[in-house]
């Protein structure tokens, strides 16, 4: 607990702030307010970091920044959204090329109001934000062996940037299985992925705010398939990724008659999962020179 | 004092004297720069803080190197401090800084790929030095055995001035101090976003720090092998000189690589084989 309180390491960005509240958080490094003095230490790397300093409205541009310096931070992290830009839109809020505040992108944990915030109510949300922090580290070690509290739910638009991050972590021991770094599913972009999202049924699961599994499926006449069952590799060996396959063929309208799903021909856990859960191979495809996908097909009851 | 006492006084005492040194740090430059400045537990708080945070990589892998890396640096530690080869202390530091930055070409960022060439480059242009530094003590006290150095009653700063200044000079590099903390720096946050540690978070970041503490000591202990005429000053010597590294550090801007490497080299050139050369004639 000691080190989260005495150490709280920031990452400042400016979504589009005239910089009034920029000169403002810097102006907190000066000898006058001297925050390392609390420990503060104003990194240049989210993953360094463990406070999120965003100051300024969110438009179309930043949105992305944002989201990807968020999902950058590892846990337990924070928001601090610094000055009424940040906190609501200001006086930006109806301009057509503001999307509002910063919560309209990630979650915010503490808003620091004032135009410009003052360094004193800068260094207060830092101070409160070091408390949102405490606690979510109280959470997070709570949930680390209590599996049974993972929710199950059906992925939201916002929610594909994390799963896209997650995919590119779980599909690493897939590359060292086949020994290609080329694999479809480490390269897949943003835009991509997004697109897919248009065509495709994602499922989550989440542990404490945080997406740990995930499958997709699409729906072809009367048969749907999945693919991509993947699960952090901490969280592997739990029955997420059963629990996920078992959720995601719920989804679907009584049309649906036959599931089918696809792995690689040397991704054992994989099929083993599918094989529990009824499905049986009856087909192999040519995927990549080196991989093979076997298909499997099971009959919905 | 038996060898493996000191041993395990080395394994348990250089952390916490390398933290707290490093709180020191801290605190001198932030009243340097009339500030208040952290605790001087400060970076046992942001240690243990790192420790229980997440742990995001891009490839697992990178934080076995990190492992090694911490390990070497800790056997080079002991080596030194069992009164072992000096040139076997050498080549295991080396070899312990190759692991650093392997584990950062094995991150593949932009980032971590620019701050691992440069602490290549900074390798190249301390190296000899330390060599050359290891083979003047040997040439003043005819055995390469920290032990026989250490236990000599007259100070091998009287025969070797120049191997010390050029040793203080590439300390400088080591202990990753302006004006020549290219792949990372410890005060200016922005710089490359952070070098070689800008994939690394939660313990392999936790580690890297440890690591740089036993490194620390380690050096500091190289330094009190100049003045062995007595403990006092010894000790002393070595504080002052970390003193000194922090008012380099904040006195002086970042410098280009190639104005590190050429500067480290003429240095090396002139004072630590120049004193060699002296030394061979007398």
């Amino acid at each position: 607990m000691l080190g989260f309180r005495k150490s709280p390491w920031i990452i400042h960005y400016d979504a589009s702030s005239c910089n009034g509240c920029d000169i403002e958080v810097l102006a907190c490094l000066t000898p006058l307010y001297d925050v390392e003095r609390l420990g503060v230490i104003n990194t240049g790397n989210p993953k360094h970091a463990d406070i999120f300093l965003v100051t300024g409205g969110v438009n179309p541009h930043s949105a992305a920044v944002v989201r990807n310096i968020y999902h950058q931070l590892p846990e337990p992290k924070v928001v601090v959204a610094v000055g009424i830009c940040a906190a609501s839109g200001g006086i930006f809020r109806e301009c057509y090329n503001i999307s509002g505040g910063v919560d309209t992108v990630i979650p915010v944990d503490v808003y620091v109001p004032g135009c410009a915030a003052r360094p004193e109510a800068i260094i207060d949300g830092v101070v409160r934000g070091i408390q949102v922090l405490e606690q979510k580290q109280r959470a997070m070690k709570a949930d680390a062996n209590s599996i049974d509290r993972a929710v199950y739910a059906r992925a939201e638009k916002c929610d594909v940037a994390e799963i896209l991050a997650l995919q590119k972590i779980a599909y690493q021991s897939e590359a060292e299985l086949y020994g290609d770094d080329s694999l479809p599913a480490m390269h897949q972009t943003m835009a991509e992925i997004e697109e897919e999202f248009g065509r495709a049924v994602f499922m989550k699961a989440v542990v404490n705010g945080k997406i740990v599994g995930s499958i997709r499926g699409g729906a072809d006449g009367a048969t749907a398939r999945f693919t991509r069952c993947i699960v952090h590799p901490y969280f592997q060996k739990r029955g997420i990724g059963r629990r996920l396959i078992d959720e995601i063929e719920r989804v679907w309208p009584p049309e649906i008659t036959r599931f089918e799903a696809v792995a690689g021909h040397k991704s054992k856990r994989r099929l083993y999962v599918y094989g529990q859960l009824g499905y049986q191979p009856f087909k192999t495809e040519p995927f990549l020179p080196n991989i093979n996908w076997v298909i499997l097909q099971k009959e919905r009851k | 004092m038996n060898p493996f006492v000191r041993l395990l006084v080395y394994l348990v005492v250089a952390p916490l004297l390398g933290g707290l040194l490093a709180g020191v740090d801290r605190i001198v430059t932030a009243r340097l720069q009339s500030r208040l400045g952290p605790p001087v537990w400060q970076p046992f708080y942001d240690v243990w803080k790192l420790w229980q945070k997440e742990n995001v990589v891009v490839r697992r892998s990178q934080n076995y190197y990190i492992f090694f890396f911490l390990l070497f640096v800790i056997f080079t530690g002991a080596l030194f401090f069992t009164g072992f080869d000096l040139l076997l202390v050498v080549f295991a530091f080396t070899l312990a800084g190759i692991f650093f930055v392997l584990a950062a070409y094995k991150a593949s960022s932009p980032y971590s790929f620019v701050g691992a060439e440069r602490e290549l480059i900074q390798m190249m242009a301390y190296e000899p030095m330390v060599l050359l530094t290891a083979v003047g003590m040997y040439l003043a006290t005819g055995s390469f055995y920290v032990h026989d150095i250490a236990g000599r009653t007259t100070s091998l700063i009287w025969t070797l001035p120049g191997v010390f200044l050029g040793f203080l000079f590439i300390l400088v590099i080591k202990f990753r101090k302006s004006p020549f903390d290219l792949s990372l720096s410890h005060h200016a946050h922005q710089e490359l976003v952070r070098g070689i540690t800008t994939e690394f978070s939660g313990g392999p970041l936790a580690l890297i720090e440890v690591a740089h503490w036993y490194e620390n000591v380690l050096l500091l202990s190289w330094v009190y092998l100049f003045f062995t005429a007595s403990p006092v000053l010894g000790v002393a010597a070595a504080l002052a000189v970390f003193l000194f590294l922090i008012l380099v550090d904040n006195t002086f801007a970042r410098l280009k690589w190639q104005s590190a490497l050429k500067s480290a080299w003429v240095v090396t050139l002139v004072l630590g084989f120049g004193n060699i050369v002296v030394l061979s004639f007398l």
